[in-house]
């Protein structure tokens, strides 16, 4: 996947039941897309944890999703691998119809960075 | 029109903007051409759905850059997403595709501003989305 490994890491998942999972993962501060974004200070780009969300559906579900639609996705706080090196990426899947609902949010203890609603194929 | 490095801050190797081509009033096009070199860019030669986001986002970043330098700025606004809403994507696009993205201004309160936006390739609509942009430090 685009941003496995290069973006974020997985550190461990835990399963909360049928289609939903949480993923607890690291935010690599050495990623090369914070050459760029913003040069000097680092900011996680908001569709990179659009793509992140994504990804860990696709580990939830073992296909590999490709966003059609989405509803709402709101950005709470401003990420970044200094403000949350580490995060739980929290995702819930359901299909229906030949399509896949994603609901999902990221957060660690101290606040919620995003929420994302939208649909998968 | 201008340097697309003085309308937007991101740079190497996530500049999603090639080209502001036309700016009046509230509606801005700017383009893209997805080069081997995209960070999006997938084995199977298409760019990942949040790469398409990105690029309306600077789109309408650029706008709000070319704005900002008709008001005598000297650097570029560094602009947030807040919120994407009613994204749809109709397909992704190619590598060699080049992107057109209009952008329309709604109003902005309190540093937030509405915009809408609309890409095609080729007069065939790849996505449209609406987003709420706030800008750093307002």
């Amino acid at each position: 996947m685009l941003l496995e490994n290069k973006y974020y890491k997985v550190l461990r998942a835990r399963e909360e039941g049928e289609g939903k999972a949480v993923y607890h993962i690291a935010i690599l501060p050495d990623c090369n897309v914070y050459n760029g974004h913003f040069p000097g200070n680092p900011v996680c780009p908001g569709v990179c944890n659009i793509q992140t969300i994504k990804e860990c559906a696709s580990l939830l579900i073992g296909k590999e999703l490709r966003i059609s639609s989405i509803k709402q996705c709101l950005f709470t706080a401003i990420a970044s691998p200094t403000v949350c090196p580490e995060v739980d990426v929290e995702v819930e899947v359901k299909e229906a119809g030949g399509s896949y609902t994603i609901v999902a949010s990221i957060s660690d203890e101290k606040r919620q960075y995003m929420t994302f609603k939208g649909e998968g194929v | 029109m201008t340097d697309i490095k003085n309308l937007i801050p991101q740079r190497s190797p996530i500049m999603m903007v090639d080209e502001l081509l036309e700016a009046h009033d509230d509606v801005a096009r700017c383009s893209l051409t997805i080069r081997e070199d995209n960070f999006f860019l997938e084995s199977d030669g298409t760019i990942a759905e949040p790469g398409v986001i990105e690029h309306i986002a600077q789109s309408a970043s650029a706008f709000a850059g070319y704005d900002a330098m008709q008001s005598g700025a000297t650097e570029p606004p560094v602009g947030f997403i807040g919120e994407v809403k009613r994204f749809r994507l109709f397909r992704r696009p190619l590598k060699g595709e080049t992107l057109v993205t209009t952008i329309t201004m709604g109003p902005t309160v309190g540093g937030v501003t509405i915009i809408s936006g609309e890409t095609v390739s080729d007069n065939e609509t790849i996505a449209t989305t609406q987003m709420k942009i706030y800008v750093a430090g307002e």
